[in-house]
Parts: structure tokens; C-alpha cells; sequence
């Protein structure tokens, strides 16, 4: 044993006479640090890429339902009343709100929560850059400053959209060299929070060079571009927003604004917002695309605006995410695909638009409420030669955006049909949704799917003689023998079906970001790499006439000092969007004064900014998303959307439309109180300072 | 050596009796709360909905000192107006509800307590609260509803619970206030096939409801008003019908109704 103590004694003498020698004391040879980093242009790039990896950007990899970093079954455009989606869900209302847990919060690795892991990376390029001055030219120094500032303005506008206020963390926390009880940071005020929005994009516009150092980096127009449309958002939740409260730990104003100053940070957000849409207008860099635009060619006009999502040199684009197979690839095609060219993963028809939002655009019979025609005076189906007869003449943008009934899509005809008809036609056909021969019902309390109505179920009038031939799914249809002996499959290749719903479920599907010449083979998951448009020319003039608009309503004049008639720049900003978009034109400038006039700036906005992540946001600014009527019901009740249900009728070869609630009804369910998301419950049990949303 | 084995084993021994010690030891909860919200003029229990819309009950336990900031234990009110868990843990508690009705809590546009009426309350074996409030409306049937083809009708009635006067004296002070916040802005008639009908549980198809601008219904309050339910009731269903409504005022950013008894109707 003695001889075993000894052995210790000297051990332990050894290691403190080690320790007191410093060579093993020095930064780890395996880590990348600082000097490395911040010593050239490649080595920013590394951090830059960093950065960039961890943005809270609303493409191809975002959804309303998985927020960011996700590009399972995108569908943009589902959730914000632009479409319908299978498996989108309706996400951001009561019922989908339980995914929602923890959207863009957080301190994680995994980038769906790392909003505070990037702004400490955007904390510390602009703290520690400045050591490191001398390796860098100037303009080089400050664009990445610039860097700094619009990464941080992103990441606390991203949570000021969902959270109101937040922890204003605008320098690097040291840990551990400070006890993390003294870091614990408490939410500032929703205007606070709002106003750090404002000063960030405003630094990184003064700092960020005019073009970007490096394709995808940000620039001084990016940053403009981003600063109006998140001033926008302040000035609109500033206005109409009527839900507020103090937070039970800090007594802090958490969501909404003081009743008593609201009205001024209102007017001021939408002058910043003016301002900042104009200095891009007066830059001149940009212009709306029309490279295959002619005023007289609506063929052209279409194609026009097919073309300008996907071409990468388009003078409209201002900021645009790029992807590339094999590293960052995205799935659109392959969710969205009409049914027909489905590809090999399965995937199809995601995203099937609205019949609310085909309402919004020119060119088909109405009736005097805006709706679709699809009765004649007597109450009978009118009645189509050809299926897409309907929607000849109909808006170019539409047709852009919307693949309508009949219409090609990579040179094949994409059929949608809900069904056959082969009853008697002579005296025109009656409306179908009629049940045990009662009145037609198209309300919700009617027949949802087209297998009750009695002329399927062959009742009531129709007892004894079924008229209408229904598919199943893609491949179980019901067949009808046409009177010159060919045979036809009741539903289309694309749907509707009756219980697929992988299939043009409103009776539309989309067209917009599709790529057209993605050969069949390659319609897979991760292999699109058509790239996201983030920002564009397009959303800057609409911003500019919702501010001027706003502004005017307030009262306020020009707040750039440049002598700007407001209604005059709402004016041509609507009107050169309505004549690139092949739109009726508008009566004058009259069109676009007061109140009136700002719903048409607002609708002209849900018509050209529908399936880019936009809208459903504002309608959330509007505060809007709970309170429009939409056939009969508003959100905060429950409300359904309505599909276009074309059918075939065999006795006179014509097609005709139903017109009526989609036959999902799937419902749209939100109160007041969810315009705010809950902070993630863990967050809150665990901190002292972070409050929870009041009232939750 | 073996003495060493010996005194390792008893040494593990120890730290497994010992882990054994730390598991969850504390006592299942088991006191129970019970409370009922009621009108403070007329006794009445205040009628509302089962569920986030309806009157919610949160407490804070305050005798437990491991947390500085007490964390939110909610559960909803029974659709009658009396609320009870029987799985709280012994300890003192402040109890708050929220409802349709002038908020117990509330605090100016600066943050601070204007008027707290909460309650402090110790919790052991069967602890009762009753809450005096001031309801924003009062809705009663009239009569019987009737029933033919399949639509019910029935005849209700809506009051003020508070009057406009009381009701400034206690809002206007909060920060915001305008005489729009009394405006009734929609009656309805709730229809489910359930007796927990209310804004949670209802079926669209069946269930009216009327909106009402500005404040175009002043002059119905006190009127028997008679709504006519939507859709037609398949005969032979058993359905459970509710009045309701409410006024242009959010308590705990939730604009919440008032209701009357829920009464059961056979379609015939």
C-alpha cells in the first residue's frame, strides 16, 4: 500500500508541475477562428454562407404549416384563400395551430427555430468586424456591416409578424464570461420591437452596397424592398389591430400598441414604408418584366408572365433564393404537378386554386355580385361548346397563374371534368345539387360531393334513370358510352375524383413556378431548382400605393419632400401592374381615392401576389383574416372556400359549370387572438422574463 | 480486498436507496376547487361556453417558492357558470376568471392595476369560491321554440346585464375606450347535437346567426326577438339549441357571448 501512495504523490506532483507550463493553452488547432474567417473575401464567404443557411426566407422550403427550412408538400398560396390544399391543411387558424408550437423561435441548430442563433451570428460579424478593418477594402467593410444589419432586421421582423414583441437582443451576450441569469433577456414592446425593424433595414440600406458583392448576397435595394413591406406590416397591425395586453412577469405591452399612440407610429411605419418603396422606384433599376409583352397580343402578355418567374435575368426580380441539384433543391413540381403528370413520388395537384380568387380577375361572365355566371336567366347551366369556351377571354395573369379547365400544360391538354351528364338537355339542365327533389341547396347544409345529389343516386326527378356518372379516382372511373359509340371516363384525367383527392379538387390547378420543361422523369421530390422570387419590382409598386394609399386616408402628403402627388403614384403603380397583367384598365385615377380605393390596391394585391407567401400575411396585417365574409361566413366562425365544378353533357355535346362550396369543405376556423402566436410554452416556464402572450 | 468489494457494495447500495428516495415522492394532488360565477345583482349563475371562448378559470399557486413567476394553471368553466377541479395541490392560490362579463382585473394603458378582484384562497380538502361579476348581456328564452319542417324557431331575448354607465365607469380607465364597445354586434341561435352547444360546438348547417351594425340593436334589447334556424333538421333527430350573444368588447382579447339555458328539441 505504501508503495501504491507513492505512485499517486508523484502522479499528482506531475500533473500540477504540467500545468503550470502553457502549451497546451492555446485556441484549438480544429476550429476555424475569427482571424481565419475575417481575414479575406473567402473567408467571409464561409460566414456569409452561414448566414445565409439559417435566413428566414419564404420560398420553396416554407410553409404556413411547417414554417421554415421544410420543403415537404409546399403549397404556397393554401392557407391565404389563393387555393386549396390537400395536405396543407389550414394551418394558422385554430385548428392547425398546435404545429405552430415553436415557429422560427428559438436558439436551435436545426434552422426551423434558430432565430436567435442567427441574430447572435449577425451580433457578431458586426461586433468583431471592426477588429479586422484593415483586411478589407471600404466598400467591401461596409457591405458586410450592411450584412449584418439586414440579416438582423430579417430575423426580428420574421418575429415580430408572429410574436408581436420580442427580446430586442441587439449586441452579442457573452457566456459564459456572464452568468446566464443576467442574460435572460424580457420582450420589449410590439412598437419597440417594431421600431428596431425600422432601424436595422435603414442601417443596412446605408450600408449595403447598390449591387450585391456576391450573387444572392443582399444589397441596398434588397433591404429597401424588405424595409416596405415589413413597414407596411407595423403600419397596418398599428391601425387595425385591436388586441393588446401587458405581460404577466414584466407588466411590458407584449402585443399591440398604446390606443393613444397607435395612430402617429401608424402614419409613421407607412411614411417609411412610402419612403422606401420610392427610393427603389426612383433608382431606376428595376422595371416590371415584359421582355414577351405587347398591348395588343394577350397570347403574349400570358406567355409574359409564365416566363418572368422563372427567367433568372428578369429586370423585375430584385431578390431571388436560387437552388441547385444536387446540393439545395426544392419539390415544387413534384407536389404540384397537375394530376395527370403526376411523377414518380406520387405527388400531385397540392395547390388547386380557389374559386374566390379566379372570381378576383376579369374576362368571364359575372352576375351582379361578382360571382361566376354559370346560370342563364331561367335558371339553367349555360352551356359551353368547348370546355374552355368559359375562360376564353379571361385576365392573361390568370391564366398565368391558374391552369383553367381544358387548358395545355407541357404541350398536353390537362383535363379536368367532374363528371357526365347524360340526362335530357333539351330544355336546358337544372342545377344539380338537389337532394330527395328539394330546392337546389348551395349552402353548406347541401350536398357536399356530387355521389348524393339525386341525379347520381337516381331520386327524385331523376328516379329510375341516373344521369350522372361520377369517377372514383385515377383509375377506378365509371365509363359512358357517348351517342357516337366511343367511350368517355366520367371524371377528367386531372379530377376532381370523388374520394382522390390528388386531383384538381376546386376544379383548378396551378400553373405559377411550375417549370414547363422539367422532362416527366425528373417531376421528383428535391430536384426542382427553379428559383423563388423574394422580392420584386411587381410587390414594390403595390407597397407604394397601399402606403400612399394609407397615407392619404391619415391625411398626410408626400413624407419624401419630392413633391409626389400620393394618388398619382397609387395611380400609375396600379395601373402599370393591371396593363402588364393583360387587366380590364381602370376608369382614372378617381378609382383609386379613399376607401375604396385601398380595397382595390388590397385586391389587386391578392390577384398578383397570390402563391408567394405574401398574402396570407396580409391579410393577417389587415387583420382582415378573421372577419371577411366569405360565402356567408367569416373565419372567425368557420368558413369554406368554393371550387368550379366542370361537367360533360352527352345528349348535346356541350360542357356546363357548377359553381358551389368545394367539396372538401374544408374550414377555415381563426379568432382574433391567434393573429399572434403563442410563444413556445417552454420558453416561458423556464425563463423569469420571457412573457407569454396576455390572455393565453 | 474483500473488504474493499464489501464497503463498493455497500457504497452502490447507498446510491440505489438513494435514487429510489429521489423519485417523484410528492403527493398526487387531490384537494378540490369548486366556484360558481354569478351575477352580482341578481344571483343568477352566468351562463357561457365550454372552451377557450367561455368563462376561463387560471390560478397561481403562490405558496410554492421554486418559481418567481407562478406559472398559468387554466381549465374552463362548465357551460353552467360553475367550474370544479379535484386535482389541485395543497397550497394558497390566487383564482381569477374571465369571461363575458367586466374583467376582474384591469389595468390602465400604462400597466398599472386600476382594480384586482381576484381572489386569494388557500385550497384544502374542498375550498369553494363564488365570484360576484357584472355580465355584459342577459339572454332568456320566450316561451317554447317550435318546430316545422325541419326548422326550429324560438323567441329570446336580450337585456343588459350592466348598464352602459357602469360599464364606462369601469372600461373607460383602461386605455381606448369607446361607446362602440357596447354596440351588441351579433345574436345568434346555436344548434348541435350535443348538449355542450355554444361557440365550440356547433353545426354550421343548422345554427343562425344575425349581425348587427354600429348599434342597430339598441332598440331590440328587452324585445323578444325571433330567429328562425337555417337548413333543414333531418325528422326524428334530437338536436340542443342556445341563444347567445355578445357585445363589441374583448375580455382577454376574446370577444365572448352570453348565453341562455340550452334547451333540447326533438324534430318530429
Amino acid at each position: 500500500m505504501k508503495f501504491k501512495s507513492s505512485i499517486f504523490i508523484v502522479l499528482a506532483f506531475g500533473s500540477i508541475i504540467a500545468s503550470c507550463k502553457r502549451t497546451l493553452d492555446i485556441p484549438p488547432m480544429n476550429v476555424v477562428q475569427d482571424k481565419d474567417l475575417f481575414s479575406s473575401s473567402g473567408g467571409m464567404s464561409i460566414y456569409m454562407a452561414r448566414l445565409y443557411s439559417q435566413m428566414p426566407f419564404e420560398d420553396f422550403k416554407y410553409s404556413p404549416a411547417r414554417q421554415f427550412y421544410d420543403d415537404w408538400l409546399v403549397a404556397p398560396g393554401a392557407n391565404e384563400g389563393s387555393s386549396i390544399s390537400r395536405d396543407a391543411g389550414t394551418a394558422m387558424t385554430v385548428e392547425g395551430y398546435g404545429r405552430l408550437q415553436r415557429a422560427f423561435w428559438g436558439t436551435g441548430s436545426s434552422a426551423s427555430n434558430a432565430a436567435f442563433s442567427l441574430l447572435r451570428d449577425a451580433n457578431r460579424l458586426r461586433e468583431t468586424l471592426p477588429e479586422y478593418r484593415a483586411n478589407f477594402s471600404d466598400a467591401e467593410y461596409k457591405h458586410y456591416i450592411g450584412e449584418a444589419y439586414f440579416a438582423r432586421a430579417m430575423v426580428f421582423y420574421e418575429l415580430a409578424k408572429r410574436y408581436g414583441g420580442v427580446p430586442l437582443v441587439t449586441s452579442l451576450l457573452k457566456y459564459p464570461d456572464v452568468p446566464a441569469a443576467q442574460l435572460d433577456m424580457p420582450r420589449a414592446t410590439e412598437e419597440e420591437t417594431w421600431n428596431q425593424v425600422l432601424a436595422d433595414f435603414d442601417s443596412a440600406a446605408a450600408n449595403l452596397s447598390e449591387t450585391s458583392l456576391k450573387r444572392g448576397y443582399a444589397n441596398k435595394y434588397v433591404a429597401y424592398g424588405f424595409k416596405s413591406e415589413a413597414m407596411l406590416f407595423a403600419g397596418s397591425v398599428a391601425k387595425y389591430n385591436k388586441i393588446t395586453g401587458f405581460g404577466q412577469k414584466t407588466g411590458v405591452r407584449v402585443i399591440g400598441f398604446d390606443p393613444s399612440k397607435a395612430a402617429a407610429a401608424s402614419v409613421k411605419y407607412f411614411q417609411e414604408a412610402y419612403k422606401a418603396a420610392r427610393a427603389i422606384m426612383k433608382s431606376n433599376k428595376y422595371s416590371l418584366y415584359k421582355k414577351k409583352w405587347s398591348a395588343t397580343d394577350k397570347e403574349g402578355q400570358y406567355q409574359n408572365m409564365v416566363d418572368m418567374f422563372s427567367d433568372i435575368t428578369s429586370s423585375e426580380n430584385i431578390y431571388i433564393k436560387e437552388y441547385k441539384y444536387p446540393d439545395l433543391a426544392h419539390g415544387y413540381d413534384s407536389y404540384n404537378i397537375p394530376r395527370q403528370l403526376m411523377g414518380g413520388n406520387g405527388y400531385s395537384a397540392e395547390n388547386c386554386p380557389t374559386l374566390d380568387f379566379v372570381e378576383m380577375f376579369d374576362g368571364f361572365p359575372k352576375n351582379p355580385d361578382g360571382t361566376i355566371q354559370v346560370f342563364d336567366a331561367k335558371g339553367k347551366y349555360l352551356m359551353y361548346d368547348k370546355i374552355t369556351d368559359l375562360f376564353a377571354k379571361a385576365e392573361p395573369r390568370l391564366r398565368a397563374y391558374v391552369i383553367l379547365p381544358g387548358e395545355a400544360f407541357k404541350g398536353e391538354v390537362i383535363e379536368i371534368r367532374r363528371g357526365v351528364y347524360t340526362g335530357d338537355a333539351s330544355g336546358g339542365i337544372n342545377p344539380l345539387r338537389v337532394v330527395n327533389s328539394g330546392a337546389p341547396d348551395y349552402t353548406v347544409s347541401g350536398p357536399s360531393n356530387y355521389n348524393q345529389v339525386d341525379a347520381y343516386t337516381a331520386k327524385g326527378a331523376f328516379a329510375g334513370k341516373k344521369s350522372l356518372f361520377l369517377s372514383q379516382n385515377g383509375t377506378t372511373h365509371e365509363v359512358v358510352t357517348l351517342p357516337d359509340g366511343t367511350s368517355m371516363n366520367a371524371s377528367g384525367k386531372s379530377g376532381p375524383f370523388t374520394s382522390d383527392a390528388t386531383a384538381a379538387i376546386t376544379g383548378f390547378t396551378i400553373r405559377k413556378w411550375l417549370n414547363p420543361n422539367m422532362p416527366q422523369s425528373l417531376v421528383l421530390e428535391a430536384r426542382s431548382e427553379q428559383p423563388f422570387v423574394l422580392m420584386r419590382y411587381g410587390e414594390v409598386l403595390l407597397n407604394a400605393a397601399e402606403a400612399a394609399s394609407e397615407l392619404l386616408l391619415a391625411g398626410q402628403t408626400d413624407p419624401t419632400g419630392g413633391g409626389d402627388n400620393l394618388l398619382q403614384i397609387a395611380y400609375t403603380s396600379i395601373r402599370d401592374i393591371r396593363e402588364r397583367a393583360g387587366a380590364d384598365p381602370l376608369a382614372g385615377m378617381s378609382d383609386l381615392a379613399g376607401a375604396s380605393g385601398l380595397q382595390l390596391i388590397r385586391k389587386e394585391r391578392r390577384k398578383e401576389l397570390a402563391f408567394e407567401n405574401k398574402i396570407l400575411w396580409d391579410i393577417r396585417r389587415w387583420r382582415t383574416q378573421h372577419s371577411d365574409v366569405l360565402n356567408g361566413f367569416t373565419q372567425s366562425d368557420g368558413a369554406y372556400y368554393k371550387g368550379l365544378y366542370p361537367f360533360y353533357s352527352t345528349t348535346t355535346g356541350k360542357y356546363f359549370f357548377d359553381a358551389g362550396l368545394e367539396e372538401g369543405r374544408r374550414r377555415f376556423r381563426m379568432t382574433e387572438q391567434e393573429y399572434y402566436f403563442a410563444i413556445p410554452t417552454d420558453e416561458v416556464s423556464k425563463s423569469p422574463k420571457i412573457d407569454q402572450q396576455p390572455g393565453r | 480486498m474483500k473488504y474493499l468489494s464489501q464497503s463498493i457494495l455497500c457504497c452502490l447500495a447507498v446510491v440505489f436507496f438513494n435514487a429510489c428516495t429521489k423519485l417523484d415522492n410528492y403527493d398526487e394532488p387531490h384537494e378540490t376547487i369548486k366556484g360558481t360565477v354569478v351575477d352580482a345583482v341578481t344571483g343568477e349563475l352566468v351562463l357561457t361556453d365550454q372552451g377557450s371562448e367561455g368563462t376561463r378559470v387560471r390560478m397561481n399557486e403562490l405558496s410554492w417558492p421554486r418559481t418567481r413567476v407562478a406559472t398559468n394553471f387554466d381549465f374552463f368553466s362548465m357551460k353552467e357558470g360553475n367550474f370544479q377541479n379535484t386535482k389541485v395541490f395543497k397550497g394558497r392560490y390566487n383564482v381569477r376568471v374571465d369571461g363575458a362579463f367586466i374583467p376582474l382585473v384591469r389595468l390602465n394603458a400604462t400597466g398599472d392595476t386600476l382594480a384586482n378582484e381576484t381572489k386569494v384562497v388557500n385550497i384544502e380538502g374542498v375550498t369553494e369560491v363564488q365570484f360576484k361579476v357584472q355580465p355584459f348581456l342577459k339572454i332568456e328564452w320566450v316561451g317554447k321554440p317550435t318546430v316545422s319542417n325541419g326548422k326550429i324557431t324560438a323567441v329570446i331575448k336580450v337585456t343588459r346585464a350592466v348598464t352602459p354607465a357602469d360599464f364606462k365607469t369601469k372600461i373607460q380607465p383602461m386605455g381606448g375606450y369607446s361607446d362602440d364597445m357596447l354596440n351588441v354586434t351579433d345574436v345568434r341561435l346555436f344548434v348541435s347535437q350535443v348538449p355542450y352547444v355554444g361557440f365550440r360546438e356547433w353545426d354550421n348547417r343548422y345554427s343562425t346567426q344575425v349581425n348587427y351594425t354600429g348599434n342597430a340593436f339598441e332598440a331590440q334589447l328587452g324585445q323578444p326577438i325571433t330567429i328562425t334556424t337555417s337548413g333543414t333538421i333531418p325528422s326524428g333527430r334530437t338536436v340542443f339549441i342556445r341563444g347567445a350573444a355578445r357585445i363589441n368588447y374583448a375580455t382577454e382579447n376574446i370577444k365572448r357571448h352570453n348565453y341562455n339555458v340550452a334547451m333540447r328539441v326533438d324534430v318530429p
